[in-house]
């Protein structure tokens, strides 16, 4: 009898231990913080790729630009550069160059000096010259500025003085400034990029990376997590949080019930409806934002039978969007009247999409020679975005659409990044996809993702090249008047509908879901994520002065 | 028992040459080139490629790149992943250790708990105690891990707030790997939140311990209890009764230690089981353990690392089994003679 007593007391005590938790938070938990990302970052050098994902894990957070964009007061603002002038009618811009600034010192890299014209050279360089020992290091391929236009439109880069550099332009061109302040447009280190030619590992620099920005990297392990320490030397100031800690939770249940036990501090995408029934109190705070996206379906024009216009005008004529919408995004989105989104200066009300009607889907079918119908896959992605939550799921609504006017349609999904490569080898029929733009000018939402450039650097989903359309895009960046470019755009829009090489879905709100202490990750309606103002609000210090809050405060 | 041993150490290398062979030609009928799945270099002009071609005799015969292949295994040189191109071999170790950590806590659980509440049934046998704990093993035994694993998760996790549903440690804490076992690496790593960790550690751990402990536990409670009752019915018990010894005596000298004679024996089969058990709970509670390592190389078709994780595992279960098997004979000689065929 008293065995089984001892065995019942160790018991209890074994419960008891694991349960208890202790009543004053760590350091480390006070001055950290854990993002639970949706996918892993396909480099840690922005200028490689144009997934949301990667911009959101690195951008804001290893990197600065030249300048930045508020989105508030809709004017852009100093950054590294601290003036900035347009000189020869707007083909020659002057940069003039902040001094104090220090890149990361890690284990594998320590700076002699502080940032200055040669690192603006350097990481300009590295996509708009083809010759640059770095070019083709990573792929060599730079879908952003390709298909934004931005390697054809400046000429060259001169540096005036060590502080001080012209970026001189083909042609004016409205957009320039609105590229320069994109996530994309980020300034890497000159030295460190020489040091690792000298050893032979030029790969380095996109996975061991070195910025400027309010974190340097740590580690990342694939599919497990990412670690960032503050830059201690940052020349805004310094993060309130020591530490930044991704942690890769593809499955967006499993995102929300890691934030409901605190396990992540704030999540992206959350699933909005089902977050409100399990959370009760007031932990949880659900943020949602205006952005500039849109969810499309694209044809892959180049293949039969998608390169003739009438199917593709059939297939619009065939997808119930509005149920699609209402299924999908529960209310959250709104059905899209063209590729651009309300929150354009550019959008019009003129509805430019084809009604659900199915009888003249089939007509339109018949007419192109496929009374009978044929079969086709439907790429879903397999990655929630703020465009579309759930794409396997408008792939299946679709999908019964499609068969009503005798189209036998297939779910195809990979893992994101291979998702992502296979895309733009071509080897889709039709995709649901979009566009999350990363500037306010509405030639973001054409040029990245509909010009021939595009095709080529395999952003183009519908692989369709138009010379007159390109002409068109080309014409509308020209302009400088808004109100002529605001018609231009409409024409634009109007050559879309007739050609349909993609079908404009929805328009939706991204979400951000987060624990309420967390305060200062604000969803930038432009690009990634920030942390940089990212902090943990204390509850009621129970020892008077804080010693970590103070080490912030005495930063430089 | 020298025999016996020997008999027991070739059968084991036996089988273990037999998987070498199975996953050797896995490499040729798996899609695509046999040197890029057994080693996970996927650039075939590359340096590396042909260095790794010429270790594995790539040019010459079948049998000569097995033995290249035998090799490469032995040096501990597994190639790299296909997907994140880190060496299999240094991630496989450390994947094993958190394996390792998990499932000896719970077969030590399911030991610790399960062997004393099967002999408390045994002595209670058909009082109300004995139905409860058969009872309630009964029901635990019939529910399958993944959902056991949810329900948990919902009450304890995210109802309860006791414990925590992901990984083994709350990231912020800076702990680096070395062993993949966490409570190994918080204890020989000099970090400075140590005794924090620690108690995160432990935090995490609870949780997915008893759901895979479950299993075992019931199976080794109700062996126990069988095995107690036989061994409760034999004349020497009733003699020794009868010569007046204490109860308490009669359970800690003659029918504890001999009712462990079938329970010992069945470990081996109970880790078998937990083996399995374990892939399901490391991917439910993202436990970075080679369960986990295994599936999510199957679903990326990651053919080095799908191999490395076959051959883990399998080494795994073969090694613990003949090992239960030896210890088992050396214990109890009676198990000796009955293999021996001597009376």
């Amino acid at each position: 009898m008293v065995i089984q007593r001892f065995w019942l007391v160790v018991g209890c005590c074994c419960v008891v231990a694991a349960c208890s938790q202790p009543d004053e938070q760590p350091e480390p938990l006070r001055q950290g913080l854990v993002y639970c990302a949706e996918g892993n970052p396909e480099s840690f050098n922005p200028q490689l790729g144009t997934s949301g994902t990667t911009i959101d894990a690195t951008s804001a957070q290893l990197y600065d630009r030249l300048i930045d964009y508020d989105a508030e007061r809709q004017q852009f603002e100093p950054a590294l550069a601290l003036s900035w002038q347009a000189l020869d009618d707007g083909k020659r811009y002057r940069f003039e160059l902040r001094k104090d600034v220090e890149f990361h010192q890690t284990q594998w890299f320590t700076p002699t000096r502080r940032f200055s014209a040669d690192d603006v050279l350097f990481s300009f360089n590295r996509w708009l010259n083809p010759d640059h020992p770095y070019h083709s290091v990573g792929g060599g391929s730079y879908p952003f500025f390709n298909s934004s236009g931005l390697i054809h439109l400046i000429e060259r880069i001169e540096m005036i003085d060590s502080h001080t550099i012209d970026i001189h332009l083909a042609q004016a061109d409205s957009s320039f400034l609105a590229n320069m302040a994109t996530d994309f447009a980020v300034i890497l280190s000159a030295e460190y990029g020489t040091n690792l030619l000298q050893a032979g590992t030029p790969e380095a620099i996109d996975r061991q990376p070195i910025g400027t920005g309010p974190f340097r990297f740590v580690e990342f392990r694939k599919d497990i997590s990412i670690r960032y320490y503050r830059h201690e030397n940052y020349w805004r100031k310094p993060p309130g949080i020591r530490q930044l800690v991704y942690t890769i939770t593809p499955n967006a249940n499993k995102r929300m019930l890691k934030l409901l036990t605190g396990e992540c501090d704030v999540i992206p995408y959350p699933l909005v409806d089902k977050l409100a029934e399990l959370s009760t109190d007031t932990e949880i705070e659900v943020q949602s934002a205006v952005n500039p996206n849109i969810a499309f379906w694209a044809f892959n024009t180049e293949r039969p039978p998608f390169d003739q216009p009438l199917v593709r005008q059939a297939l619009a004529h065939a997808i119930n969007r509005p149920a699609i919408i209402q299924t999908i995004y529960d209310g959250n989105a709104r059905l899209a009247t063209g590729v651009l989104p309300e929150t354009s200066w550019a959008f019009s009300e003129e509805d430019q999409t084809y009604p659900f009607n199915p009888e003249r889907a089939r007509a339109l079918l018949a007419e192109a020679g496929y009374a009978d119908g044929f079969s086709m896959s439907i790429w879903a992605m397999p990655v929630q975005r703020a465009y579309n939550p759930n794409a396997e799921r408008m792939a299946e609504l679709i999908q019964s659409d499609l068969a009503r006017v005798g189209i036998s349609a297939t779910m195809v999904t990979y893992e994101w990044n291979t998702f992502r490569r296979r895309l733009a080898n071509g080897e889709h029929d039709s995709v649901l996809i979009g566009w999350v733009a990363d500037n306010a000018d509405p030639d973001n939402f054409f040029r990245p993702i509909l010009s021939c450039a595009a095709k080529e650097s395999g952003n183009n989903r519908a692989n369709w090249c138009d010379p007159a359309f390109d002409q068109l895009l080309i014409d509308a960046i020209s302009a400088t008047n808004r109100d002529q470019r605001v018609n231009l755009y409409q024409d634009i829009e109007r050559a879309i509908t007739q050609a349909v090489p993609l079908v404009p879905i929805a328009n939706s709100l991204r979400f951000q879901a987060q624990r309420a202490d967390i305060e200062g990750v604000e969803l930038p309606p432009y690009g990634g994520l920030s942390f940089r103002r990212a902090s943990r609000v204390q509850e009621q210090p129970q020892q008077t002065p804080e010693p970590a809050a103070d080490a912030v405060k005495e930063q430089p | 028992m020298i025999r016996y041993t020997l008999r027991r150490v070739v059968l084991f290398l036996f089988t273990l040459w037999l998987l070498t062979l199975f996953l050797f030609s896995l490499n040729y009928f798996f899609p695509g080139n046999p040197l890029t799945n057994m080693t996970g270099i996927a650039d075939s002009s590359s340096e590396a490629y042909r260095l790794a071609a010429e270790q594995r005799y790539f040019g010459g015969t079948i049998i000569e790149q097995y033995g290249g292949f035998l090799q490469q295994l032995v040096q501990g040189n597994w190639g790299q992943s296909l997907v994140t191109e880190r060496p299999v071999f240094e991630d496989g170790l450390t994947a094993l250790g958190a394996s390792l950590e998990l499932s000896l806590l719970a077969m030590l659980v399911a030991f610790v708990f399960g062997a004393p509440l099967g002999i408390y049934a045994a002595i209670q046998q058909r009082g109300l105690l004995d139905r409860v704990i058969m009872g309630t093993g009964l029901s635990a035994y019939s529910i399958p891990v993944f959902w056991l694993a949810q329900l948990c998760i919902l009450l304890f996790a995210v109802k309860l707030g006791w414990a925590p549903i992901s990984s083994q440690i709350n990231p912020l804490y800076d702990v680096p790997t070395t062993t993949g076992a966490i409570l190994i690496d918080i204890s020989i790593s000099d970090y400075e939140f140590k005794q924090a960790a620690l108690r995160d550690a432990l935090h995490h751990l609870w949780l997915p311990v008893a759901v895979l402990a479950i299993m075992p536990l019931t199976m080794l409670m109700r062996i126990t209890r069988n095995a107690m009752l036989d061994v409760l019915s034999h004349n020497y018990i009733r003699a020794a009764r009868a010569r007046g010894l204490s109860e308490t005596r009669i359970l800690l000298r003659h029918s504890i230690p001999n009712s462990m004679q079938p329970v010992v024996r069945q470990l081996g089969l109970q880790f078998s089981m937990l083996m399995s058990n374990l892939i399901v709970t490391e991917v439910i509670f993202n436990w970075p353990g080679v369960g986990s390592w295994l599936v999510k190389a199957i679903y990326e078709r990651d053919y080095p690392v799908l191999q490395a994780g076959l051959l883990m595992l399998a080494t795994l279960i073969l090694f613990v089994n003949v090992a239960v098997e030896l210890f088992h004979a050396w214990r109890y000689p009676q198990v000796r003679k009955e293999l021996y065929a001597e009376h």
